[in-house]
């Protein structure tokens, strides 16, 4: 009887070309407009490294003196002193762990053919390559005593090592970082997360860095940030070295704990810590405090989706629902401009329900059509949304989750148009249609 | 087969309250060939309307093959409509989006019957009105006599066993009308029971039995003897 249905659905619909093109054409327009937010959203929203986002953490210390405040929800500043990070990247144990902050250089080959051009670059440890899932195609990450010894070396990732040279197998060529030469000793993947969820600082969606560097060169070559750096009092900082003894806090710090009994005793670690640089005057403070935060509730401390665009979203539903109240008005016309072949039907045994059912299906196959053209729509929107805003070019394009939701909220959306004329039309009396024929 | 006890349907307005039915009883008997007649306006279509159960009574009891239909709900209606009834209308009622071999087949849809038996059943219906060649026509594509013809093979697909009839022949020529009302009476021989409303006392005549209706009341009926394969001598208040 389905197929029937589809089939009486698809003749009705060709019956009233006109009609049906005009509630195609509302519906795929509402579906354009909330399936573009929609997805933006859910490109906001979504995990960025689903299967151990529950493992990576990122550890907050409260540094600041008693009745200090800061702009966090815990009052827990986001990043760390650069004595922190040192001190903490040294501690014991098996698990892995990254300080790393952004930092930047005008990059170039030396040559005269050779064009420089500034590039970002995240300053890290060894442990960032395997947290966060970089590959590589050729090489490794540095060593441990490369890092130790600030080793002239860098991975780049394969796009840059084809800017510079043509090639991606580029392990032990030479790159310069304004006055210095490094050695590339690793060539990873192209790594571009839709989200910049280990370093929220500058922005959430801004794009991965393609060029890597130790942690060790921040010391070793007075590496400063591109990122932020704050401070909750005043301190005289007359050169760098300052700043790495200083209380700002400019570092990011990760890592990665795969069980409870390793989160359990990270925390009592940190605890330890914090008590041991009170007795060196730092941590002034009645209650020691620490927060390690998993990807997803970093993001969410973070604001990563503002009220802006939840706002966007809830905006583009409610004109979704004018043009649902639109296809009503048109359905309610059609349905009941067919009240008599309606009524011949139950005259001839069609119970309310089928009568009910056969506008539903229709409706369905409205909105599929619909929904069909309301992805167009909604490339086309997602199209202009990435090209006005550079921005929000990861985040501009449809998943197949969002690929699937666009017809199936189309379906949705004209069912909830069509439940009530379908509704009514099944309920008059027969007689009443069969007396107007 | 029908039965009705002190039927009444009133038609209720904010202004006025009009009774089309008062105390209507009849009862017409398995394999009768019953004529209603009546001025206009008497309750010949409400009566028919109510028997054939496409609106609801205001009053009395009514009961169609041993079933009390004021006990049945919406889809239990449709479903004894589509199992017992089969309905032949004046304006032919067919679907016009559909073609004939359609419009035959939406009672045996209903009724879920598979596609192969629909197929031999709206064959051999349309076979039977002499239209089997223009099963993919669409009705407005016949004379208004080909229609009806059509209406009756749709009836008849179903295989009922009471057949309601709306002024059948109403909007038919006479050739056309003494063709429509061969096909009943052999409808009937076959053992079918039928109720026909009509204006045309002539084509009342050639039924069994006649039924008057007056200001919603059953006020005379007369018995043709002999007329039927089967005649039995039902009579209604």
């Amino acid at each position: 009887m389905f197929i029937h249905y589809i089939d009486l659905a698809w003749r009705s619909l060709r019956q009233t070309p006109l009609v049906t093109f005009l509630m195609i054409l509302a519906i795929a327009i509402g579906i354009g407009v909330t399936m573009t937010t929609l997805s933006v959203y859910h490109m906001m929203s979504m995990d960025p490294i689903p299967h151990k986002s529950d493992r990576l953490f990122s550890v907050q210390l409260q540094t600041m003196d008693d009745g200090e405040t800061w702009r966090t929800p815990d009052d827990i500043p986001y990043q760390l002193t650069y004595t922190d990070a040192i001190n903490l990247d040294a501690l014991p144990g098996e698990y892995l762990r990254a300080p790393m902050l952004r930092s930047g250089f005008s990059v170039h080959l030396n040559t005269v053919s050779s064009k420089p051009f500034i590039e970002n670059t995240r300053v890290t440890g060894r442990d960032f390559f395997t947290m966060f899932d970089l590959t590589f195609l050729h090489g490794n990450a540095w060593t441990e005593e490369q890092e130790r010894d600030a080793a002239p070396v860098v991975v780049i990732d394969e796009e840059m090592a084809k800017q510079l040279f043509g090639k991606t197998d580029v392990v032990g060529e030479s790159v310069f970082l304004g006055e210095r030469r490094q050695e590339i000793v690793g060539v990873t993947k192209k790594w571009r997360p839709t989200i910049k969820f280990y370093d929220l600082n500058n922005g959430s969606f801004g794009e991965a860095e393609r060029m890597f560097a130790p942690f060790s060169h921040v010391k070793a070559y007075d590496v400063d940030t591109w990122g932020n750096t704050n401070a909750w009092k005043f301190e005289e900082t007359r050169d760098f070295n300052d700043k790495m003894n200083s209380e700002m806090v400019w570092v990011q710090f990760w890592v990665q704990l795969d069980t409870p009994q390793q989160h359990q005793a990270y925390g009592d670690m940190l605890m330890a810590y914090m008590q041991q640089q009170q007795k060196l005057g730092r941590f002034n403070r009645e209650s020691l405090q620490y927060s390690l935060q998993d990807v997803n509730d970093w993001m969410r401390y973070n604001d990563v989706i503002s009220e802006d665009n939840k706002i966007l979203v809830g905006l583009s539903f409610m004109f979704l629902a004018v043009c649902v109240a639109n296809i009503l008005g048109l359905l309610l016309a059609k349905f009941m401009r067919r009240a008599p072949d309606v009524g011949v039907r139950r005259a001839l045994g069609a119970s309310k329900r089928q009568v009910f059912y056969q506008h539903l299906v229709e409706v369905g196959v409205l909105g599929l059509l619909g929904g069909g053209l309301g992805v167009l729509f909604a490339q086309l929107g997602l199209l202009g949304v990435s090209q006005t805003y550079d921005y929000y070019a990861g985040l501009a394009n449809m998943d197949w989750i969002m690929l699937m939701s666009a017809p199936l909220l189309a379906i949705s959306a004209c069912i909830l148009a069509g439940l009530y004329p379908a509704w009514l039309v099944c309920r008059t009396t027969p007689a009443t249609h069969l007396k107007v024929q | 087969m029908l039965d009705m006890k002190a039927i009444s349907k009133v038609y209720q307005t904010e202004m006025v309250q009009t009774h089309a039915l008062r105390d209507f009883n009849l009862h017409v008997a398995e394999g009768e060939f019953v004529a209603v007649t009546g001025p206009s306006g008497s309750g010949k279509t409400t009566f028919l309307n109510i028997a054939g159960m496409l609106e609801p009574f205001s009053g009395g009891q009514y009961c169609l093959d041993g079933v009390d239909i004021g006990k049945l709900n919406d889809n239990a209606r449709a479903d004894l409509r589509n199992q017992k009834i089969g309905f032949i209308f004046q304006g032919f009622n067919l679907i016009p989006d559909l073609n004939l071999y359609e419009n035959v087949e939406v009672p045996l849809r209903y009724r879920g019957i598979k596609s192969a038996e629909r197929k031999r059943r709206v064959e051999e219906c349309l076979e039977l009105v002499g239209l089997a060649g223009r099963a993919k026509h669409l009705p407005q594509q016949l004379s208004g006599g080909q229609q009806q013809r059509v209406a009756i093979a749709r009836a008849l697909a179903g295989r009922p066993r009471f057949l309601l009839a709306d002024e059948p022949t109403g909007n038919l020529d006479s050739l056309m009308a003494r063709q429509v009302m061969e096909l009943l009476e052999q409808i009937n021989r076959e053992g079918a029971t039928i109720v026909m409303v009509t204006h045309d006392p002539e084509l009342a005549r050639r039924a069994p039995r006649n039924i008057q209706i007056v200001d919603g009341r059953v006020t005379d009926f007369t018995l043709y003897q002999g007329r039927s394969a089967a005649t039995p001598l039902a009579a209604g208040g």
